[in-house]
């Protein structure tokens, strides 16, 4: 009951600001939809790339594709996202493509930081495994937030600590992200199993997880998108 | 006026006595059905005994020849020297020709020789498949072949540390009539018979990962010492088959090498005592045994009953020549068409009947504790060779040899018989668990039964023998399938003692551990309640989002329990979820940029715990021997660099006095008076003999002041001597010192810095080097947890209404804290050298203790005893029912959080019954578990007492004024 009424009043007293700053980078449903296909496609041509192409898979060479993917979905992450960035005035495309690149190794960092601490197996055989997947993980997480918000620190508290996204954009950075982590904490928990399949060494499950999760969040938040953009329209009318 | 106040305070811990009650009663009662135990008998068999029995007074008798009569003791001896080899986890099909399963395995029919004597010459030399009883591992079976009994995962009686058996045995029977026993090969023998062989060639049997050592020892002292004269009975025990199931499995060529030096090895043997076998010559007669100890499945795992763990095989051969043909018609046998066409039986044995008929062929008095019975084939195949009674053939030429043969075996039944229900008999009068009644009554019938058939018909128709009649024959017959039927049930009724879980008697034990669940839960409720009413007027939170994290870690660590994986990995898994709180806790702090520094270094902690819990796991691979070399993990890293060996023996140091420094820091503030400045100053000079104690023992310092031998155990038994003078001060100052302080939260701090500052000496100087770093590491992160517990409270409103998550991460930690410390849920995960730090000889009770405060010490005495900090910092209010009311619901939060917990074990166990590890992994797993609960239950309790105490002082006055 307490928690209820914070979060409303909380959401009373965000919703005027961010009404105002929403509807300045706001994006229109379709758009929304684009960019989380691109992504999808991205990450589906990744694979394919590394299937067909070099004849790898997550399973068999985990850490060379998942280096594949994340140079693959490296520029369409940074370059989709740097389009919808805050403060259009202030800032230009270069500008937050730069912001995205430079979030990218600090993203890298937190991830690889946070999954040692959950446990990851530390090593040199791991080492390259690990800093691929914490760069995708980045690509996921923190690159398309740090191109669309640089340094805007309020905006990071509302997406990640908070989970208020606002406005179609937020939402297509917050979900996601968190899907990704989600699915790669729940990932996580094939490993200690004896079953002795190669899938079930780090970083391939976790991978496997994070995908998914992106995935499956990016089709909820194309829905969650979809809903609002005929809630607005019934509205309208 | 005190006894008013006593009662108050004990009414307030009712409910968790009740817990405690209502848990002991679940635990023991699921016990009872799920840890067979058993109890140990003293007695032994003497050659004197069969006296009482009803079958001397024949033997006796029918003896003619006065001279044999005097050698023999129950039986007649059959053969004189016995050549046992043991193949450990020699599965059954590694034995029998391939023709008697479907398909050809890679790993079957490897073992040549044994197949090809076994179809050549069948009436000397026979496969048996031979079937074991769980739990299949080395040190019960060994226990089970030379005991003749059934050893359960508790045998009650069990010394404490070494596994030497006590009970009356094959071997020690051996020694006691004047057999002289060798053995060579793994030295589970010597642990078992310490003082028992003539000559002993023992191998290490702990790595697992040496294929070749205790073999290569056998073979280096089996042949030689087969050509000696000084022995009766020899034992070798190979090791190969089992460690190369370990770890390769047994479809892989180290096992296919493994068997193919085998059967080299038993061909040789077998040649030796061919050739020596000669009348008059060293061999004899000899019997030789190839067998195996218990199975293995496909991936070389053993401990469970599947049928691949608990088929193995004895191979028997008799060396005296000429072999007579001997009746077959006792047992089912199985024949097939081997390789070359020729016709093959395999007969089936118990290894229940080993013991007993191994001796009844050596002719010593069978273990007191055996149920087994004597096997007619086995028994046949030493004994079919016994000169039976030189008179009879002059006697009653048409008596056929077998009818002589069934005499004599019919009068070792009947010894047997009565040897068995003498057992039986003793066993329920004296065990603390005994047979049931009904049971003993109805094997009392079925032996009075073939008793007076053999007294009053049997007995006196092998009197008049001499006169030959036809009704020998059925009679004899139908006298051993009297005897037969007796020990037939005697040994299923100890079987569904001894190897069947009574699933009823589980059953009812998780269902009160259920009740006592959901009244823990309700009063948690209750207590909300009742003091919400009479503080102020909240409504119910609802729930919060605290609550459904702590709920979902409680019941993914409480899930992760159903798979013996996790089990294995269980440090892992809580670091993992203690971490993931620790992500969560920091999302908090970002949401209100409070505190962030404290998350993050409670983050770094858990990576830190992470860090040292893997190099406990790792040491877990290895086995107890290596405990023992290596006495703690800092050791085990910091070998090899130099560097780190000197920063291994100097930061524990330089902790352990930050630590006294920090206590210093905390009597130096002004609340601390009277009592409890005592307290903290006893724990602080604890500290420091601690650190001069570690100081003299490390080979750095020589320190001159310290001579080594009064520093050993000195001062480790002046710092015990100081705790229990601290725990005398806080009982003196519980009862007496009425100090009527003002603040109530600023008394429950002192109290439980006093109680916390006892008990942590005597940890850390049991847990060794680690202690201070372990416990430096556990006060950060209690501080951390508190800290960031105050992230959400403003600290102006009261929130009535406990957040479950701090506590969750409270039991997390001591969860990780357990295994960081290097433990883990196994037996061999104690640490035994705890036991004897400052004294040498071995007490019971006094080492108990001690092995206990080291297990459990970081994980469950310090954390609990530490749980009123969580409510002591939490609050600006100080009003005193307030408090109360949260110290019991976080005491209460954190008991159900460990019995949600041990209910899932429970759980899991009982799934589980039949499971390969059940006995490996999951019944220490439950009995360590169910261990921490109750020592749970009686620290919430006892702490409770204590820290209820303080606050009821005040609560007369506090009433007064509000008059």
């Amino acid at each position: 009951m307490k928690t209820n009424a914070t979060t409303s009043s909380v959401k009373a007293s965000a919703e005027p600001e961010a009404e105002v700053s929403a509807s300045s980078h706001s994006i229109s449903a379709s758009e929304a939809l684009f960019v989380h296909l691109i992504s999808g496609l991205g990450l589906g041509l990744a694979v394919l790339l590394a299937h067909y192409v070099f004849s790898v898979n997550l399973v068999s060479h985990p850490s060379l594709t998942l280096r594949l993917i994340w140079v693959i979905e490296c520029p369409i992450v940074i370059l989709l996202y740097s389009r919808y960035r805050k403060n259009r005035e202030d800032c230009s495309y270069l500008k937050a493509v730069g912001r995205g690149l430079l979030g990218l190794p600090v993203g890298a960092l937190v991830s690889a930081l946070g999954a040692i601490a959950l446990g990851t197996p530390v090593g040199t055989q791991y080492f390259s495994k690990t800093i691929s997947w914490s760069l995708m993980m980045s690509l996921f997480t923190i690159v398309p937030a740090a191109s669309v918000f640089g340094v805007s620190w309020k905006d990071w508290q509302r997406i990640f600590a908070h989970t208020k996204p606002v406005g179609s954009v937020d939402l297509i950075i917050c979900l996601p992200a968190h899907g990704a982590v989600i699915g790669a904490w729940f990932g996580a928990w094939p490993m200690p199993l004896d079953w002795e399949r190669p899938w079930q060494e780090w970083p391939i499950c976790v991978s496997y997880g994070a995908i998914a999760g992106y995935l499956i969040a990016m089709v909820a938040s194309s829905c969650f998108i979809l809903a609002r953009a005929t809630l607005q329209h019934v509205k309208r009318d | 006026m005190q006894k008013w106040w006593r009662s108050r305070k004990w009414e307030q811990t009712r409910v968790l006595w009740l817990i405690l009650f209502l848990h002991v009663a679940a635990i023991l009662i699921f016990t009872r059905g799920f840890l067979l135990t058993r109890t140990e008998l003293p007695y032994y068999s003497h050659c004197s005994d069969l006296s009482h029995s009803p079958c001397f007074s024949s033997s006796s008798s029918s003896s003619s020849s006065s001279s044999s009569n005097s050698s023999r003791c129950w039986t007649k001896p059959a053969v004189d020297r016995i050549v046992i080899i043991v193949l450990d986890a020699l599965r059954f099909d590694f034995v029998a020709p391939s023709a008697f399963f479907g398909e050809s395995k890679p790993w079957m029919d490897r073992l040549k020789v044994l197949q090809k004597l076994a179809s050549e010459r069948g009436s000397s030399a026979r496969i048996f498949k031979a079937i074991a009883d769980p739990p299949t591992t080395s040190l019960q079976r060994l226990k089970g072949l030379t005991t003749g009994g059934l050893p359960t995962f508790v045998d009650v009686g069990n010394s404490f540390g070494a596994p030497a058996i006590v009970e009356d045995n094959f071997i020690h029977q051996l020694v006691q009539n004047g057999k002289r026993v060798v053995m060579m090969g793994d030295d589970t023998w010597t642990q078992l018979f310490p003082n028992h062989f003539k000559k002993s060639y023992p191998y290490p049997s702990f790595n697992v990962k040496d294929l070749h050592t205790v073999d290569n020892g056998c073979i280096e002292h089996l042949l030689p010492t087969l050509y000696e004269e000084d022995w009766d009975v020899l034992i070798a025990h190979f090791l190969g088959v089992d460690h190369a199931g370990h770890i390769f499995g047994v479809d892989s060529s180290p096992m296919i090498e493994k068997l193919e030096q085998y059967n080299d090895i038993l061909e040789k043997v077998i040649e030796v005592l061919q050739n020596q076998s000669g009348p008059g010559d060293l061999h004899d007669n000899t019997i030789l045994l190839v067998m195996g100890d218990h199975g293995q499945t496909l991936n070389g795992d053993h401990g469970g009953g599947s049928p691949e763990e608990v088929e193995t095989s004895i191979f028997a051969m008799n060396f005296k020549k000429p072999p007579l043909s001997i009746p077959l018609e006792f047992d089912s046998l199985s024949c097939e068409q081997d390789l070359d066409r020729r016709k093959m039986c395999i007969s089936s044995i118990q290894q229940l009947d080993f013991a007993v008929t191994l001796s009844a062929l050596i002719g010593v008095p069978f273990p007191f504790g055996s149920i087994g019975r004597v096997d007619a084939n086995l028994y046949a195949l030493g004994a079919g060779t016994l000169d039976l009674e030189g008179t009879d053939i002059e006697n009653c030429e048409n008596q056929s040899k077998l009818e002589q043969w069934m005499q004599n075996y019919v009068n070792v039944l009947c010894i047997n018989s009565w040897q068995v229900k003498r057992y039986i008999d003793v066993y329920s009068a004296s065990s603390v668990i005994g047979f049931s009644h009904e049971d003993m009554l109805q094997i009392a019938d079925i032996y009075a039964q073939a008793e007076e058939n053999w007294s009053h018909s049997t007995k006196r128709l092998l009197l008049q023998k001499n006169e030959c009649s036809d009704s020998l024959l059925p009679a004899l017959k139908m006298q051993i399938d009297l005897f037969v039927n007796f020990q037939t049930s005697v040994a299923e009724l100890a079987r569904s003692k001894w190897t069947e879980f009574n699933l009823n008697m589980m059953g009812i034990g998780f269902g009160i551990m259920l009740v006592s669940l959901l009244i823990h839960f309700f009063s948690i409720k209750r207590v909300t309640r009742q003091h919400g009413a009479s503080v102020t007027s909240c409504e119910d939170s609802g729930i919060s989002f605290g609550l459904i994290v702590a709920c979902f870690v409680v019941v993914i660590r409480a899930s992760s329990f159903l798979s013996n994986s996790y089990i294995l990995e269980e440090g892992k898994v809580a670091s993992f979820l203690l971490a993931t709180t620790g992500i969560v806790k920091l999302r908090y702090s970002v949401m209100k940029k409070r505190m962030l520094l404290e998350a993050v270094v409670f983050l770094l902690l858990t990576t830190f715990c992470r860090f040292t819990i893997e190099v406990g796991l790792s040491k877990q691979a290895a086995t107890s021997q290596f405990l023992n070399v290596y006495p703690s993990w800092m050791m085990s890293i910091a070998s090899g660099i130099p560097a780190l060996v000197y920063a291994a023996e100097v930061v524990p140091l330089l902790v352990l006095i930050f630590l006294a420094y920090l206590l210093y820091k905390t009597i130096s503030s002004s609340i601390f008076e009277g009592v409890w400045k005592y307290v903290i100053m006893g724990a602080i000079l604890s500290y420091m003999l601690i650190a001069v104690h570690w100081a003299s023992e490390s080979s750095m310092w020589s320190l001159a002041l310290v001579s080594y031998g009064i520093g050993r155990n000195c001062i480790p038994q002046i710092v015990y001597a100081i705790g229990f003078g601290q725990l005398l001060l806080l009982a003196y100052g519980q009862v007496f010192n009425k100090d009527k302080c003002l603040d109530c939260k600023k008394n429950l701090i002192i109290r439980t810095v006093g109680m916390l500052s006892t008990w942590s000496p005597v940890v850390i100087l049991l847990s060794g080097k680690q202690g201070p770093l372990v416990a430096l590491a556990s006060i950060i992160a209690g501080y951390c947890i508190i800290r960031l517990d105050n992230i959400e409270q403003d600290g102006t409103s009261d929130v009535l209404a406990v957040d479950p998550l701090p506590v969750t991460q409270w039991n997390l930690l001591a969860v990780c804290l357990f295994f960081c410390t290097g433990h883990w849920c196994a037996f061999d995960g104690l640490r035994y050298g705890a036991a004897f730090i400052g004294f040498d000889e071995f007490i019971l009770v006094r080492q108990a203790i001690f092995l206990t405060i080291d297990t459990f010490g970081f994980s469950h005495f310090l954390p609990i005893f530490g749980l009123p900090f969580l409510v002591a910092h939490q609050y600006m209010s100080s009003k005193k029912q307030f408090i109360l009311m949260r110290l019991s619901q976080v005491y209460m939060i954190y008991g159900l959080i460990t019995a949600a917990t041990v209910m899932v074990t429970m759980l899991c166990v009982t799934i589980h019954r039949r499971h390969l590890m059940v006995w490996g992994l999951f019944a220490p797993k439950f009995v360590f578990d169910v261990v921490g609960l109750i020592l749970t239950d009686v620290l919430i309790c006892l702490a409770s007492l204590f820290s209820f105490g303080q606050v009821e002082d005040d609560v007369p006055q506090n009433e007064s004024t509000e008059k």
